[in-house]
Order: structure tokens, then C-alpha cells, then sequence
């Protein structure tokens, strides 16, 4: 796994994908749909797929010692590495702007419990259609996007409305009593992130065995 | 012993198909898969190689299956893709680093020793190489893990004469020692005359003839024209196999 995941970091990965998965700090902005930082999350991997087709990476991976399968399994090491990364970076400014920003987020919700809930969410969705989209072809990265971003992002803007709306307006807010009624969104993003990817590998494995390249 | 073993290799596309190609290519020798543009020479060679997925057919590498033992067969296999690059903005030390920890057998210091044999420069850009350095830095690659079996698909096409003469010749000197191999595929004959022991012929994706390289012109014979007593040439060989009038 480690060899895999050195050659996505080394090779595979355009510096954008780096620099999306920075974005995480953005919680900090005072007044900013966060929604936006998953899809930015998402804007990064199509741009290093689209990458990886122009520097022949799958190519290139295929020759080396390794099965078929393994070529699609260090594409997912990278996704779920990124996205992680792009989590555990906007954490301590999602803390940090519960005390220097206390007016909360004007423009849509709070970086709070829900919010990561529905990132995971968010991503899920994304990476199941472009990952099994992509692997039916191993290079049609933009049909792939097209298909992925509109649910992901109607999902994003799902949930910047919703907290506008009454009655789940506790969805927004970052009190601790309230944020451990939000728990159950976080539990369902993070088991419908994992059966997500899982099975979104099993799918692009099997599609991507049958590919010429 | 041969090196590599191919059986009834099939691959049906819509409007192209690979029939039944076979052909060995044994150890300490260099073949030649000939074919005109689009005859199946590529798909052979991902088929050999699992890039393309075969209909039927068989595919064995050191004596082992190659689907069963894909792994250990590609340890000991060095491939150079005509005409794609990898990475070009890398550098090629960046390449060689990721490289070289997926081979268990990989020679720093062999590595080095090539790098300066072929005056590659490891901080060089792979788009700052020309044709010729770029095969000649894929062919590093695969002998610093000491591969066996060299797999070359169109090396010499878009180098110049004196690139080719110089690649044709190292390609001799890597099988010297007799332990390793090469199949490589090319459209340019004179590069067979010059350094290919076996020569396999595919024409519209149909196995014409494999066999030693004079065999191979001997069971060409009936194509000489009266009055012609020398053997053919390759480049003969395949023009007057090809050969088609167009009435226009």
C-alpha cells in the first residue's frame, strides 16, 4: 500500500490536488458556504485524473509488478487520503472559529458535527459515480465529473438551504448539547462513506479489469 | 529455454481482430515482430502484457503462466512503449524513485552505471529528452531490476539513423551474455537485418510466419520475381506481401 500510495503522491498527483486539500482552512472565512470545500475537494481529484491521462500514469502503473486491481486501489488510497486530509485540516479552524467568529456563518451552515456528516456525504456521492464512471474507460475523466459533481452538488447546496429552514435550524448551530444531536448525521456520513467507497472499488476493479488500454 | 511462449493469443474488436498468434522466443535472442501499420503488432504485445484483456489464448513468461503469475513474471520484464511518455514533467530521478521500490531486485549502483553508460541525467525533465534518450532511460530502468525479457514496442521509430544504429546496437550487447531476451516490434526492416535472430510476421492480425531469421527468408522464396537468384530482403519480403494496386 505505502509503494502504491508514494507513486499516486510522487508521480500521480497534480500540485492543485494539494493545494484543494489545503482549502480545508476555509471554515475560518467569517461568512462562506462551506459546502464549497467538498466540492473543492472534489474539483481537485478530477483535475489529477485528468492529469494522470495526460502523463499516462495508468499506463505506467500497469507495467510495474503489480495486479490490475492494484492500479485502481492506489487511485482510491489517494482519494480517501485526500479527502481525510482535507477533514483533519479544517478541524482545528472549525474549533478556532467557534471562539474569534462566535456570530456564527450568515451565509449558510455552521462547520459544526452536521456539516462533516454531510461532507462525507457529499463526497461519497461524488466518488462512487466519477470513480465507477471513470474506471468503465480508464480516461473519460470528464463525463465522469459531469455525472459525479451535479448530485454532489445539489447535495452541498441541500444543505446550506436547509439550515435556513426552521425546523432544522438545530443543524446550524455549534453548542455542544445540540452538536450531539447532530452525532447521528456524522455516524451516517461516515457509514455510508465507508460502504460507499467499498463498494465503488469492487464496481471500478471489475469494470477496469475489462479495459484495453 | 524459452523466455516467452505465446499460444492462440485472440483479441476480437469490432472492426479488427487478432487471430490465434503464437510464436516462442527463446533465451540469449532478439525477435522481430514485423507487421505494415495496424496489423496487430501493438495489440499483440498489450495482450502479451495484460494492458489489453485477450479473447483466448495463452501467454507464458519464464515458463510460468503469465495471468497466474503476473506479479512475479513482471519482476523480471522490462517494457518500453513506443510512442508514450510517462511523466514528462518529472524529473527522472523522481521517476526512478518510485520505481525502483517496486522491483526486489533493483541495482542502485547498476542503475547508476547505466545512467553514465547512456549520459542520461537523472535531473533532466522526461520533456527535455529526445526520442532516442527516452528509450534509452526506459531501458535503465528495466536492467537496473535485471530483467530477462525485454519488451519493445516501435523503440527506433521517429529516431534518427544514427540513434537507431546505436540503440540496435546495444540491443545486441544486452543478449551477449545469453541470459537475456528481446521481442520488439517495428515497421522498419532494416533494423531486423541488422539485429534480429528470429523474425515473427503478423498481417491483418493473422500470424503469417515465425521463425529463425534465414528460415523466415528461405519460406519467402516464391515471391522472387524470374530472373532473381539472392535471397530477398526483409523489406521485399513484406512490400511484395502487402503490396495493393488502387484503381483510382
Amino acid at each position: 500500500m505505502s509503494d502504491l500510495l508514494y507513486k499516486e503522491l510522487r508521480l500521480a498527483a497534480h500540485p492543485n490536488l494539494f493545494i484543494f486539500t489545503a482549502m480545508g482552512v476555509l471554515v475560518i472565512v467569517p461568512a462562506y458556504p462551506y459546502g464549497m470545500v467538498f466540492l473543492f475537494g472534489c474539483i481537485a481529484l478530477f483535475i489529477t485524473f485528468m492529469y494522470g491521462r495526460e502523463t499516462n500514469d495508468l499506463y505506467f502503473t500497469s507495467l510495474l509488478p503489480i495486479k490490475k486491481i492494484d492500479v485502481v486501489k492506489a487511485k482510491f488510497f489517494l482519494v480517501v487520503l485526500a479527502q481525510m486530509t482535507q477533514i483533519l485540516i479544517s478541524l482545528p479552524f472549525a474549533i478556532l472559529r467557534v471562539y474569534v467568529l462566535p456570530g456564527g456563518n450568515p451565509a449558510g451552515i455552521e462547520a459544526n458535527v452536521a456539516y462533516y456528516g454531510f461532507g462525507l456525504i457529499i463526497y461519497v456521492v461524488f466518488n462512487f459515480i466519477f470513480l465507477t464512471e471513470f474506471f468503465k474507460s480508464g480516461y473519460k475523466a470528464g463525463k465522469a465529473f459531469l455525472l459525479g459533481i451535479i448530485p454532489a452538488g445539489l447535495l452541498a447546496v441541500i444543505m446550506e438551504v436547509i439550515v435556513h429552514v426552521p425546523p432544522f435550524q438545530w443543524l446550524d448551530s455549534v453548542e455542544p448539547y445540540m452538536m450531539l444531536r447532530q452525532l447521528p448525521v456524522l455516524l451516517c456520513g461516515t457509514l455510508l462513506y465507508a460502504i460507499g467507497m467499498y463498494a465503488a472499488f469492487k464496481i471500478s476493479a471489475q469494470r477496469f479489469e475489462r479495459v484495453d488500454l | 529455454m524459452n523466455m516467452l511462449e505465446v499460444k492462440g493469443l485472440t483479441k476480437r474488436y469490432p472492426k479488427f481482430s487478432l487471430k490465434h498468434i503464437s510464436f516462442a522466443l527463446r533465451k540469449g535472442r532478439i525477435m522481430g515482430l514485423i507487421g505494415k501499420n495496424g496489423a496487430g503488432k501493438s495489440t499483440t504485445l498489450k495482450s502479451i502484457l495484460h494492458l489489453v484483456s485477450p479473447d483466448a489464448g495463452r501467454v507464458e513468461m519464464f515458463g510460468r503462466d503469465f495471468t497466474k503469475h503476473e506479479q512475479a513474471c513482471k519482476q523480471e520484464l522490462g517494457v518500453v512503449l513506443g510512442g508514450i511518455d510517462f511523466y514528462h514533467q518529472k524529473k527522472l530521478s523522481d521517476i526512478t524513485a518510485v520505481t525502483k521500490r517496486f522491483y526486489e531486485n533493483w541495482d542502485d549502483n547498476a542503475y547508476q552505471r547505466y545512467l553514465e553508460a547512456f549520459s542520461l541525467d537523472p535531473n533532466k525533465r522526461v520533456k527535455e529528452l529526445s526520442a532516442g534518450m527516452k528509450v534509452k532511460y526506459m531501458i535503465v530502468l528495466a536492467l537496473s531490476h535485471n530483467a530477462r525479457l525485454l519488451i519493445f514496442d516501435e523503440p527506433t521509430s521517429g529516431l534518427d539513423p544514427v540513434s537507431r544504429d546505436e540503440l540496435l546496437g546495444l540491443f545486441r550487447q544486452l543478449v551477449r551474455d545469453g541470459e537475456r531476451s528481446i521481442l520488439f516490434s517495428t515497421h522498419i526492416t532494416s533494423d531486423l537485418e541488422k539485429c534480429a535472430d528470429d523474425i515473427t510476421y503478423i498481417k491483418d492480425g493473422k500470424l503469417l510466419k515465425s521463425a529463425e531469421k534465414s528460415a523466415f527468408i528461405r519460406s519467402f522464396a516464391h515471391l522472387k520475381e524470374p530472373g532473381e537468384t539472392g535471397d530477398l530482403t526483409l523489406e521485399e519480403i513484406m512490400v511484395r506481401t502487402e503490396r495493393r494496386r488502387y484503381d483510382v
